[in-house]
């Protein structure tokens, strides 16, 4: 058969070309190993020729006799090499960043040729970073790419920005497509704290991430492509002896960081203190005869409440008691990852299959996670036209989960309660809360609040996922140059939800006798790419490539959920078992898109480079009038140092510039935004009812983004120092707008189309190879990317309270009252007017919040992010070290309204930086005096905006790899051990738990930045082995 | 044969592309275009049924509009305990014009009122057997909720001249689109007391005696003589209370208690003196003052000695608290289940007396009579008629109708205090919604804000 097809080729090159043909012939084996590389491709340069060398890594191929053959396999710099006779070809491992096979939408391109931007991540960077997601193990290692973690919660959902935010209202995730296929990444989770379906991906599976950053890469995929695309590929067997690897790593995790609150002695006197600070408020309000009076009525309400958290003694008066609570809501979180992969396969069939089992505890209490997932990848040449093949990956999870950060039923809501408050209440022997010896039942006004031990105790909220995400495919090679490639892919989930909360939790679930709540989801995501590629040389200076054709997807959920209370005992967690069912729905709902894309890519003499791109694309989220955009791109590129003027200049290895413009489409809303819909959900007394629910807009159409970019790169000694440096702009108009109607139309807004906001950003990447020994390697590679996003026009419009969304300003941006601190005369909290007086903020105070101008006082969005990666090796010893950060990006820390709050809550615990409150005339401090339950300066205001800037030793693995000499003693191929830590260190201002952070119930595009009682961040370390047979 | 392949294939393309642009239509399931919703009659009544879903919710009927009254009216009886910043900037007569609750209200109110106009606009297919009921309670609810809109978002009627001062914007028609002419200026106080007046009134001609627990014509009599009440009207409001109690529909339960049932598991029906409530079933709904007000809730509200002091011994009003944990709670709020009350019979004997008292007329009967017979359902001896004056009834009133959001809205009418702020100082007015002012710059913020 081989024959055959050598015969073909050959055939056919003859008829093609007149002149000479040669017949050359060789071996390829590993530098290292000297054994043979089967399936390494051989191309004549230039040319529409190539083969795959066999299993004991023999070649032969037709090429002409001036011709230049390229040898290139993945994992491997490529070689070059003039034809002839019994060619010995050794191929070194390493990647060559130039000649890099880069996937770009239906297709590839090599990394020199590639004129629009795009960001790649391999996996040798990813394999076993222990996080859950694999967005996780992306951050610091693309230029330009945001990735934030709301919380340490496991599989939770994370903000993604690529170059960033590009819309308001409509989605600000990129498009994620695995191996051709857009995937699912509908948060599903009922409980308001959002997770992330792209958790169900093994991390491992994963051969490259390719990120599409700017519009001439991006418009191949048309109304998706204004977020930036995330390409994933998984990994492909390769022909030759089927190699077995197996992974294991173990460790354990912790917070990054925790803040200081105050003990009992520090509590009881300043409770007192805010008594004190209220009974001069209620006497200015009357109804005392004496400010004695006053005070001494809010001191016997105080003590009468310590004596009641103190669990009903006075031990709180001797600070006998004093729990640290926080410590509480932690838990130990050991961490294992076991993965099993096998790959081979001979020049007609490859495989990949991989299974994984990641065991991870949540550092915080009740978290867990399991989850198993399995991959088979095969591949078959059925002739020498036809190739047939199947990416198929399964995953199950189980998440324990925990409540939504607003929750008092979530563990960090526990630094509420009262340091004098024992863990274990002693009248009962049971925890505090859980035993009112009155009624027999759980305490309702003690502790303070709810206790979330309870939920610990007798709470459950499972989350099951079961994912099938696959595609199978044909490829036609219709004749030499052309061929026609067909994918059918699918994406199906289905989740169940249970939760139970057991007879302890009655003061938080309102019921005696437990409630309970169930609830699935069923998402089926079918796609379909059918396109044709060609590409052909002629004249030996033209290349052309060139792609066509359609792609359509649907995605169908479907959901019910059921809530349910009073079960017999807490043995029975099933909904059958309630007697009273509380809540009901079931609903489905649909969206479809349908394009037709077309690309070409020409070269002119390995010099001058050129692609355009279009797509044409519909969707039903549309009215009719406007279902239909069009996205073209075009890029230019020059390969300077292909030039002849620049042939003597020797250390300037690779010269390329580039500029690309195009248009990319937004069409993240609701599936039926256009509409004016009256909802059936207001029954009423037992009688179906109807309201109306959205304002029609029939004109709504894409949001669209143009892109410009502008870039240059750059080698030099050998290319072993390269730069890579992008300008951009990304200017969005007719912004999908959530547009604040007046309320007293009965709605509150409507979505249209309005405004502007642009981004403008710069990027860079260098990569180094600093030291490049026979023994000793280091390598560096930083990126930096600064973005500046405005939104330019909002048609008047301003979004939101805090963060919002506001002309001339930055997405989310914190717009609130200053904060000037406490009025040394008597403890206020004190506001800076800034009212326009003139053209100049009036900097004069007041105590009346409402007197002061909202103005902006902190940014969400950071300046400039960064990674800076180096590498050192050793002989078999390596020492990797990614540094990452952000910086000038704000936080509001929600949580200080209640925690920072000049007992403003009552009885709250307090961070210990409120022992600054005011006391007496004249003093000068940020902390207004304490009042117990008088709101004192605990509104919105930049008294709860904190710098979040931070740096972090992101990630650091030291590992050995057990010489060559001692694995083949051992009869295995390879053997490495490690030890990584990831967030090892964490350096920021930030005065509360992790600075990279965003409540989860609150985050919205225009709600960023925002820390309230959320999860910190894991500081994680683990020892792990690598052996390949 | 190449050829033949690349004809195929594109042939496989475009059939694939054609037969998808079919599956871009889609249409939702769980709601319907708004141009097909009041076609029919039952599409009418479906949609007034969602009208009681939208005022019964918590923000309004559902107990906020009560709740945050209890909070801006109260100087010592209660104490608040709870979390929301929202609500302690109302206990403590401090609140940004910023605060999502004000908000909230708002927005849920006009929700209400859209909700009835659409209903409004579509009465001509609605069954002729249906028409007049169906009209009767959508401008119930109209009328109600503007009444407690202008209440609460603007000065009080006796509060200067209240054809001058600003009330809220009157909206009577459906909204399909939204054009400048949505942003609307607000109405005087006294164009917003008209339309209550107006609809209210409409609203008992139309409405029949008995309609389950949806509006009656006596429901609609009982808002009225509360409206002419707030006006210091007491001609109509006599008048008013009198036809609901003359109607014979209702009764007084037997106990105080009666007329607060409690279960914790399921919904509990109206009571025989139950002139109008929310309907919270185990599955739609909720009762806001259950939340706040009960123990077994969030228990963010207890009642100080202050109030308890009020009461006579033997008041089986008196005995209606418990105490948990040291402190006394409301038991009138102590049921998840429980309708939400917007009025008892119990208010138009209160408001008889009252008025009959001022008039000193004697219609349906003497006040002395109507506050004993308040007076004896709580096992208190029956005053005699030299022991009867303003005060006492008024201190009845107060008692009787404690916690269900009439306080604040009697300090208005009696111009009294609340603590040392008078009754018409700014801060016991809601601001109008900044989002509001923001959205629509032809409203007028409050005096304060």
């Amino acid at each position: 058969m081989t024959k055959l097809k050598l015969l073909m080729v050959a055939l056919l090159c003859t008829s093609q070309f007149l002149w000479a043909q040669n017949q050359s012939t060789g071996r390829v084996v590993d530098a290292k190993t000297g054994t043979p590389l089967p399936g390494v491709t051989v191309t004549v340069k230039n040319r529409n020729i190539n083969t795959l060398t066999n299993a004991d890594g023999s070649f032969s191929i037709n090429a002409p006799g001036k011709s230049t053959l390229i040898f290139s396999y993945v994992g491997y710099l490529p070689v070059e090499s003039a034809p002839g006779n019994a060619l010995g070809i050794s191929l070194t491992p390493g990647e060559n960043a130039l000649s890099e096979i880069v996937v770009v939408g239906y297709g590839t391109r090599l990394r020199k040729d590639i004129t629009g931007s795009v960001a790649r991540v391999s996996a040798k960077e990813l394999a076993n970073t222990p996080v859950t997601s694999f967005e996780n193990a992306i951050q610091g290692r693309a230029a330009g790419v945001l990735v934030e973690q709301q919380g340490g919660k496991l599989g939770q959902g994370i903000k993604v920005r690529i170059r960033g935010s590009a819309s308001v209202s409509a989605g600000n995730e990129p498009f994620y497509v695995v191996d051709g296929i857009p995937v699912v990444t509908t948060n599903l989770s009922s409980n308001g704290a959002p997770t992330s379906p792209l958790a169900d991906i093994n991390p491992n599976d994963i051969e490259s991430i390719e990120i599409l950053k700017d519009a001439s890469a991006a418009a191949i995929y048309g109304s998706r492509g204004s977020n930036g695309v995330v390409l994933i590929t998984t990994k492909k067997g390769k022909a030759g002896k089927t190699k077995i690897d197996f992974g294991y790593y173990t460790g354990n995790q912790k917070p990054t960081r925790m803040p200081e609150f105050m003990n009992a002695q520090e509590y009881v006197t300043y409770m007192r203190q805010a008594a004190v600070g209220a009974g001069k408020q209620d006497f200015k309000a009357g109804g005392y005869a004496t400010l004695q009076a006053a005070i001494d009525a809010e001191n016997s309400f105080l003590e009468s409440r310590l004596l009641r958290y103190s669990a009903g003694n006075t031990d709180y008066q001797t600070y006998k008691v004093s729990t640290d609570w926080q410590s509480m809501a932690f838990q130990d979180a050991p961490m294992s990852q076991y993965d099993l992969n096998l790959s081979g396969g001979n020049d007609k069939t490859t495989f990949y299959i991989g299974g994984q089992y990641l065991d991870q505890a949540g550092i915080i209490l009740r978290n867990s996670l399991k989850r198993y997932t399995g991959r088979v990848n095969v591949e078959n040449k059925v002739n020498d036209w036809l190739s047939v093949g199947i990416n198929m990956s399964f995953a199950r999870s189980l998440n324990k989960r925990i409540s939504n950060d607003n929750q008092f039923s979530t563990p960090l809501q526990i630094v509420a309660l009262s340091p004098i408050t024992p863990a274990i209440d002693p009248r009962t022997g049971f925890t505090s809360g859980a035993l009112d010896l009155a009624t027999g039942l759980p305490n309702t006004n003690y502790p303070v609040y709810y206790n979330p031990m309870l939920s610990y105790e007798a709470g459950l909220y499972n989350t099951t996922v079961n994912r099938t995400l696959g595609n199978v495919f044909g490829n036609v090679s219709i004749t030499r140059g052309l061929s026609f490639r067909t994918e059918l892919g699918m994406d199906q989930l289905n989740q169940n939800e249970e939760s139970y909360n057991g007879r302890l939790t009655r003061r938080n679930s309102g019921a005696t006798f437990g409630t309970g709540f169930n609830a699935g989801d069923q998402i089926l995501n079918i796609n379909t790419n059918n396109y044709f590629r060609y590409n052909t040389h002629f004249r030996e200076v033209h290349s052309l490539e060139a792609t066509a054709g359609m792609s359509y997807q649907n995605y169908k959920l479907q959901s019910n959920s059921v809530s349910g209370r009073d079960f017999p005992s807490d043995d029975f967690k099933k909904l059958q078992s309630a007697a009273t069912n509380t809540a009901y729905s079931s609903s489905e709902t649909q969206y479809s898109f349908l394009g037709y894309f077309a690309r070409a890519n020409y070269k002119y003499s390995e010099k001058y480079l050129l692609a355009l791109s279009g797509r044409y694309d519909a969707s039903s989220r549309f009215g009719q009038n406007n279902r239909w955009g069009f996205f073209p791109a075009a890029s230019v590129g020059w390969i300077v140092t292909e030039e002849n003027f620049l042939s003597h200049v020797n250390w300037l290895s690779f010269l390329k510039l580039k500029a690309s413009w195009g248009l990319t489409g937004n069409a993240e809303i609701g599936n039926f935004a256009s509409r004016g819909l009256f909802s059936g959900d207001a029954s009423y007394g037992g009688n179906p009812g109807t309201r109306p629910s959205q304002i029609p807009n029939p004109d709504l159409k894409w949001e669209t983004t143009a892109s410009t970019d502008a870039g240059v790169e750059i080698g030099v000694v050998k290319n072993r120092i390269s730069l890579e440096v992008d300008y951009y702009t990304r200017k969005t108009k007719d912004l999908l707008l959530n547009v604040e109607v007046p309320g007293t139309s009965g709605f509150s807004t409507q979505l249209r189309n309005v405004g502007n906001l642009e981004n403008k950003g710069i990027e860079f990447t260098l990569n180094t190879n600093n030291i490049v020994g026979k023994k000793f390697k280091w390598s560096s590679s930083m990126n930096f990317a600064a973005n500046k996003n405005k939104i330019t026009n909002l048609g008047g419009q301003q979004i939101g309270t805090l963060n919002v969304a506001k002309e001339g300003e930055a997405l989310g941006v914190f717009y609130s009252k200053e904060f000037a601190g406490a009025d040394p005369a008597n403890g206020d909290a004190l506001y800076y007017k800034n009212t326009l007086v003139n053209g100049k903020r009036d900097r004069t105070t007041t105590n009346d919040y409402n007197l002061a101008e909202n103005v902006v006082i902190g940014d969400p969005n950071p300046d400039f992010i960064y990674g800076f990666r180096n590498n050192f090796s050793y002989m078999g010893l390596e020492l990797d070290v990614l540094l990452q950060g952000v910086y000038g990006n704000e936080v509001f820390a929600g949580g200080g309204q209640y925690m920072s709050a000049s007992g403003s809550n009552g009885f709250d615990n307090q961070t210990r930086d409120q022992l600054a409150a005011w006391k007496n005339p004249g003093d000068i401090t940020m902390v207004p005096e304490a009042r117990l339950f008088y709101a004192n300066g605990v509104n919105n205001s930049s008294r709860y905006i904190y710098d979040a800037s931070y740096l972090r030793v992101k990630a650091v693995t030291l590992s050995y790899t057990l010489p060559a000499s001692l694995t083949s003693r051992l009869k295995i191929s390879s053997a490495k051990f490690y030890l990584r830590g990831q967030n090892l260190f964490t350096f920021t201002k930030y005065p509360l738990w992790d600075p990279e952070v965003n409540a989860d119930y609150s985050a919205t595009n225009i709600v960023q930045g925002r820390d309230f009682y959320s999860v910190p961040q894991a500081k994680t370390i683990v020892i792990g082995v690598n052996i390949s047979l | 044969m190449k050829k033949k392949f690349i004809y195929i294939s594109t042939a496989f393309l475009l059939i694939i592309g054609t037969a998808c642009q079919k599956k871009l239509d889609i249409n939702p399931t769980s709601s319907i275009d708004q141009q097909n919703a009041l076609n029919t009659s039952s599409g009418v009544l479906t949609a007034l049924n969602g009208a009681y879903f939208d005022v019964g919710n918590a923000w309004f009927y559902g107990g906020d509009i009560g709740l945050f009254a209890d909070l801006l009216g109260d100087a010592g009886e209660l104490r608040w305990n709870g979390t929301y910043q929202q609500m302690t900037q109302m206990y403590n007569k401090a609140i940004p014009k910023n605060s999502s609750f004000v908000a909230s209200q708002w927005l849920q109110g006009y929700k209400a009122i859209n909700d009835v106009n659409n209903v409004l606009s579509a009465l001509s297919v609605v069954d002729a057997t249906a028409k007049d009921r169906v009209e009767g309670e959508a401008k119930f609810i109209r009328g109600s909720v503007y009444f407690d809109l202008v209440r609460m978002y603007a000065k009080a009627w006796n509060d200067g001249n209240p054809a001058n001062n600003p009330g809220v914007p009157l909206v009577l028609t459906p909204t399909t689109g939204i054009t400048d002419a949505n942003k609307v200026t607000r109405n005087k106080v006294s164009e917003v007391y008209d339309q209550v007046i107006k609809d209210l009134t409409d609203a008992e001609a139309k409405l029949p005696a008995t309609n389950g627990f949806y509006a009656t014509k006596y429901a609609a009599a009982a808002m009225l003589a509360r409206v002419y009440l707030q006006k210091g009207d007491y001609t109509n409001a006599v008048q008013a209370a009198n036809r609901v109690i003359t109607s014979g529909k209702y009764t007084l339960t037997s106990t105080f208690a009666g007329a607060f049932p409690a279960s914790a598991s399921a919904q509990v029906p109206n009571t025989s003196e139950d002139v109008f409530a929310i309907q919270v079933t185990t599955t739609q709904l909720s009762n806001d003052y259950y939340t706040f007000y009960s123990p077994s809730s969030r228990g963010d509200i207890d009642i100080k000695p202050a109030h308890l002091a009020l009461y006579e011994t033997g008041d089986a009003r008196k005995a209606f608290f418990t105490t948990s944990g040291g402190s006394v709670y409301t038991l009138k709020h102590n049921s998840r289940y429980a309708n939400v009350r917007v009025i008892r019979l119990a208010e138009m004997y209160l408001i008889r007396a009252e008025s009959n008292f001022r008039l000193v007329t004697t219609v349906g009967d003497t006040p002395l009579n109507d506050i004993n017979k308040i007076r004896t359902r709580s096992g208190l001896p029956a005053l005699t008629s030299a022991g009867l004056d303003l005060n006492k009834i008024l201190m009845e009133r107060k008692l009787e109708l404690a916690f269900e959001g009439q306080t604040l809205h009697d300090i208005k009418r009696l111009q009294g205090n609340v603590g040392l702020l008078p009754w018409n100082s700014p801060k016991l007015i809601f601001p109008i919604p900044e989002r509001e002012t923001i959205a629509n710059a032809n409203l007028v913020q409050n005096e304060g804000y």
